[in-house]
């Protein structure tokens, strides 16, 4: 092993500009690799970040309309969910996939406080919806389980609402204890909710049963949210989708396969997609560095080809005197894989090191999407996992590059290089 | 027989067809010290590569130590030439970037000896030729002679059957080439080594023992020459 690494340096040495050249162009395209596929790492971190307003494992339901006729019932009716609906959700019959639910109901009323008056939408919810949409708590509390039970009348409202009830560069936060007039009554702010992107500005979160009873909802209820378990696959997801709609929509007297009577969102699905997109894209940035790679590797190739050429006749002294074919390709992939090697762990480290670079310059910068601030990059960078590919890449890499140049050093006949000069 | 030829043809086709070796049959015996002269284009060169086997020969023959040479395997033939033949060439052929001690170790690498111990033995070689001073030398420091010198350590080092020359005195001035001779001739003496040397050079001829003549591809008169008294210039004289 020494002695070998003794013949590569002594080779290397002697080609010193040569060799370093072309190693430059290996380091270029693992350098461009890492770098690609770190910053594509931090732009699909801030988009799993940004899109995360609901827990992956949520599922929404809502009304709709029915597409097909079915018990003597036309097709188009309007179907609106119900107490029923939410009590079947969280029964006994999916008790093994359903974890939490919640259901909502809203309606629009106006907001005052002070001399601001907005006109909002009243969104009745259970504490559960906390978890499943992700709200992140500012000042105060979120619903709780007294509230409903008491049909308080409290509001938790989110600091983009806050904002517009409150004079310009007011703290939201200093709203929490302050009573607020919806309608003719005055709830008690209880809580202020971290702005969310895609949310505009006019939302407020009161206790599910309190909406209910004090605009007179009856049964009727808007959407029943809930997070599911032990649905691990795409497979399992879209079979309990299936076994849900069947269920509801025979309570609404609809067809059990109708796909239109409810409409059911599942966040699992668009998880999927999130995980599909990131794997599409860190697929096209490792063709694009490949590429870049297959310069370096061309141009150490060729250094191979042009050193076998010129050490032609020192392969003829080392086969008379017994050298084998492979003795020779040794020689030759091995000193390619080392230029490789060496070589690209330079630019690895340099990519590596530009990742921590711009991690605190451009991922630092934010971009601004109502009203939420998300950072350009998150985390960028790759993990061990993609060093080892990256390595091994290299060694391929290498191999490729001194395979031909090898193969044509081994293959001279004896005789033939002794003439060479 | 260490060595038997038995109508070895060859002929050169690149372009126009060369039969060079026209049926060659020639024996030598283990301990021998054989000269085969002829003019330059003979085919001189074509016969000593094929005993070396760095070359291929078309029709006949060619047994070393009754083992038939032929169709060999590149790996094979690298074998057989690390561990039964010795190479002294007219250019030395020794490898530029390595050390004096460096290219005498080499055949030993090939066959896996230990980096010390081959070292060593290498060291041993060069102080047997008197050059152990120049063991850390690289070969464009050194004078013609050393470099035929180290060149015969390398080829001694394996301890091989044969011992093959091709005008080993060719890039030397007289003086030396007369050491080298008297060099091989003593290796043969004291150490059995059987050596054939290739040459045009009737002076060189003169030092070995035998003479065999090949003109024209084909062996003429086989001399005895244990009394050395070949050359036109009588026992002794110098080569050139
Ligand atoms: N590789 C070759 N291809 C074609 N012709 C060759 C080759 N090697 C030698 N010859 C020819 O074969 C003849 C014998 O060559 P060689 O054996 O080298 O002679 P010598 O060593 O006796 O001078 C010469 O005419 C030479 O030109
Ligand atoms: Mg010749």
């Amino acid at each position: 092993m020494k002695d070998l690494f003794v013949e590569i340096w002594e080779s290397v040495r002697r080609n010193k500009m040569r060799t370093i050249l072309s190693g430059f162009a290996v380091s270029w395209g693992i350098f461009m690799l890492i770098v690609l596929l770190g910053a594509g790492n931090g732009l699909m971190n801030s988009f799993l970040q940004g899109g995360s307003g609901f827990a992956t494992n949520s599922v929404s339901v809502g009304g709709g309309w029915t597409s097909k006729p079915y018990d003597g019932l036309k097709a188009g009716r309007r179907i609106r969910l119900d107490d029923g609906d939410v009590a079947v959700t969280g029964g006994d019959l999916f008790a093994e996939n359903v974890d939490q639910v919640s259901a909502t109901v809203g309606t629009n009323a106006t907001v005052n406080y002070g001399k601001k008056s907005i006109n909002g939408y009243i969104d009745g919810v259970y504490p559960a919806a906390q978890e499943m949409e992700k709200r992140v708590l500012l000042a105060g509390r979120f619903i709780n389980d007294k509230d409903i039970a008491d049909s308080r009348k409290v509001v938790v409202i989110p600091e983009s609402t806050a904002w517009s009830l409150l004079e310009n560069g007011q703290d939201a936060k200093t709203l929490v204890g302050k009573h607020i007039k919806v309608g003719d009554l005055a709830f008690q702010v209880v809580g202020i909710t971290k702005a969310d992107r895609m949310r505009n500005s006019r939302d407020l979160y009161a206790p599910y049963t309190t909406v209910k009873t004090v605009y007179g909802m009856g049964q009727e209820v808007g959407s029943i949210s809930f997070t599911t378990k032990g649905l691990d696959t795409e497979k399992a997801n879209e079979e309990f989708e299936k076994q849900y709609k069947s269920v509801i929509n025979l309570r609404h007297r609809a067809a059990p396969d109708d796909d239109r009577a409810i409409w059911v969102w599942n966040r699992a699905h668009q998880d999927v997609e999130m995980k599909q997109g990131r794997n599409i894209l860190s697929t096209a940035l490792w063709i694009i560095g490949l590429f870049t790679l297959l310069g370096g590797i061309v141009g150490v190739s060729n250094i191979m080809l042009i050193t076998v050429k010129e050490r032609t006749h020192e392969f003829g002294i080392r086969k008379a005197i017994g050298a084998s074919p492979w003795e020779i390709t040794k020689l030759i992939i091995s000193e390619s894989v080392t230029i490789t090697a060496v070589f690209g762990y330079i630019g690895m480290f340099l990519g590596m090191v530009s990742c921590m670079i711009l991690d605190k310059t451009v991922g630092q910068a934010k971009m601004s999407i109502m009203d939420d601030e998300i950072a350009m990059l998150v985390n960028p960078g790759v993990g061990l996992d993609v060093a080892i590919e990256a390595t091994l890449v290299l060694i391929i890499a290498g191999t490729l590059a001194g395979f031909f140049p090898a193969r044509k050093a081994a293959r001279v006949r004896p005789i033939e290089a002794l003439r060479a000069e | 027989m260490l060595i038997e030829l038995k109508d070895v043809n060859k002929t050169y086709n690149n372009g126009q067809p060369l039969h060079v070796l026209k049926g060659i049959n020639l024996s030598i015996d283990s301990g021998e010290f054989v000269s085969i002269m002829g003019a330059s284009g003979s085919g001189k060169s074509t016969l000593l590569n094929i005993l070396g086997i760095l070359d291929n020969y078309d029709t006949g023959e060619y047994y070393i130590d009754g083992r038939l040479i032929k169709g060999l395997s590149e790996r094979q033939a690298a074998d057989y030439r690390n561990r039964m033949i010795g190479f002294i060439f007219q250019s030395f052929n020794l490898i530029g970037f390595k050390t004096a001690v460096e290219n005498v170790e080499l055949p030993l690498f090939y066959q896996g000896v230990s980096r010390s111990k081959r070292h060593a033995l290498a060291m041993q070689y060069l102080d047997k030729l008197g050059l152990a001073d120049w063991a850390g030398h690289y070969p464009n420091e050194m004078s013609g002679g050393q470099k035929q010198r180290v060149a015969i350590a390398r080829a001694l080092i394996t301890q091989p059957k044969i011992l093959l020359a091709d005008e080993p005195t060719g890039a030397l001035d007289s003086k030396t080439s007369e050491e080298v001779m008297q060099l091989l001739g003593q290796l043969n003496r004291e150490d059995k080594v059987t050596i054939i040397v290739v040459t045009h050079e009737s002076g060189v001829a003169n030092c070995t023992n035998k003479i065999v003549h090949i003109k024209d591809g084909i062996i003429g008169q086989i001399e005895d020459n244990r009394e050395h008294s070949a050359s036109a210039f009588g026992i002794n004289t110098t080569m050139k």
